[in-house]
């Protein structure tokens, strides 16, 4: 059993990273002030440090935070035998769920710590190999050609990472992943089938 | 469910367990064909390997990257904090 101050420990923490991924994303993972995120969360500045001791090592976590709910939703949609469509679908679906902050995180990538960047590697990676399992499975059945690994994976991200990063182009005031979402795994699809 | 103290992957079923063991801590990916858990070293070529396979990263890159990951997980905290 918690007690109840960890448990109140516990749900500071979770508001803390809750209100951080909406500050970060409005305004910049590199110049969000630890002191707008701690007034949006309605704490004092000194209650940001007692959960997170510096600010690199706050938005290492909020990364890692979203990446592991992006994970998750996938693993969730689509965990199981899921189709290469259904495993981009659901990629596309949790990162619709985090829009703002990943276009955030995709534009200011070469900005931030190299901690950070190593975080989202690995949750790159663990979207790459469900991806593949889908693929691979695919590949035996003769609905898609063979790639390598990565390949795929970095045009299917590099893909997505466009959109995102020019959404002021392709779809302004809008979510360019529910606009063109469907178009872009369509295309997809029709550029790896046989 | 468990989580793997090697390598971080949620372990759901016993498929997921180094010969179906569900005592066991650890993955069937951080596992030895006898069972055992791959040594620091072996763990640390084999996430750098995946690393590269599934991103395409330099080799170099890709070893920082799955050190700073293997920092965070209990199985190699003594390598990090002597
Ligand atoms: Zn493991």
């Amino acid at each position: 059993m918690k007690t109840q101050r960890q448990t109140q420990k516990d749900q500071t923490r979770k508001l803390l990273l809750d209100t951080a991924i909406v500050q970060l994303a409005k305004d910049g993972l590199i110049t969000t002030k630890t002191s707008d995120i701690a007034k949006a969360a309605g704490v004092s500045h000194g209650t940001v440090f007692v959960h997170f001791p510096t600010r690199e090592i706050l938005l290492s976590e909020v990364i890692e935070e979203v990446g592991m709910r992006i994970a998750s939703r996938l693993n969730e949609l689509a965990g199981n035998g899921g189709s290469v469509r259904d495993i981009l679908t659901a990629h596309l679906k949790g990162l619709s769920e985090y829009e703002a902050f990943y276009t955030r995180l995709v534009v200011e990538n070469n900005l931030i710590p190299e901690k950070s960047r190593h975080t989202l590697i690995m949750i790159q990676s663990a979207i790459s190999i469900h991806l593949n399992h889908a693929v691979e499975r695919e590949v035996s059945l003769g609905s898609i050609r063979p790639f390598p690994t990565h390949l795929l994976f970095n045009t299917w991200v590099g893909l997505i990472h466009y959109y995102l990063s020019n959404a002021d182009l392709f779809s302004p005031n809008h979510s360019v992943l529910h606009r063109h979402g469907q178009t872009l795994i369509d295309h997809f699809l029709t550029m790896i089938s046989p | 469910m468990k989580i793997c103290i090697a390598c971080g992957m949620p372990m759901q079923t016993a498929a997921d367990y180094p010969q179906g063991d569900m005592e066991k801590d650890y993955c069937l990916y951080c596992a030895r064909p006898d069972g055992s858990m791959h040594t620091f070293d072996e763990k640390r070529e084999g996430l750098t390997n995946f690393i590269i396979k599934t991103q395409g990263l330099d080799e170099e890159a890709a070893r920082k990257t799955a050190l700073e990951m293997m920092a965070k997980l209990p199985a190699w905290k003594s390598y990090f904090n002597p």
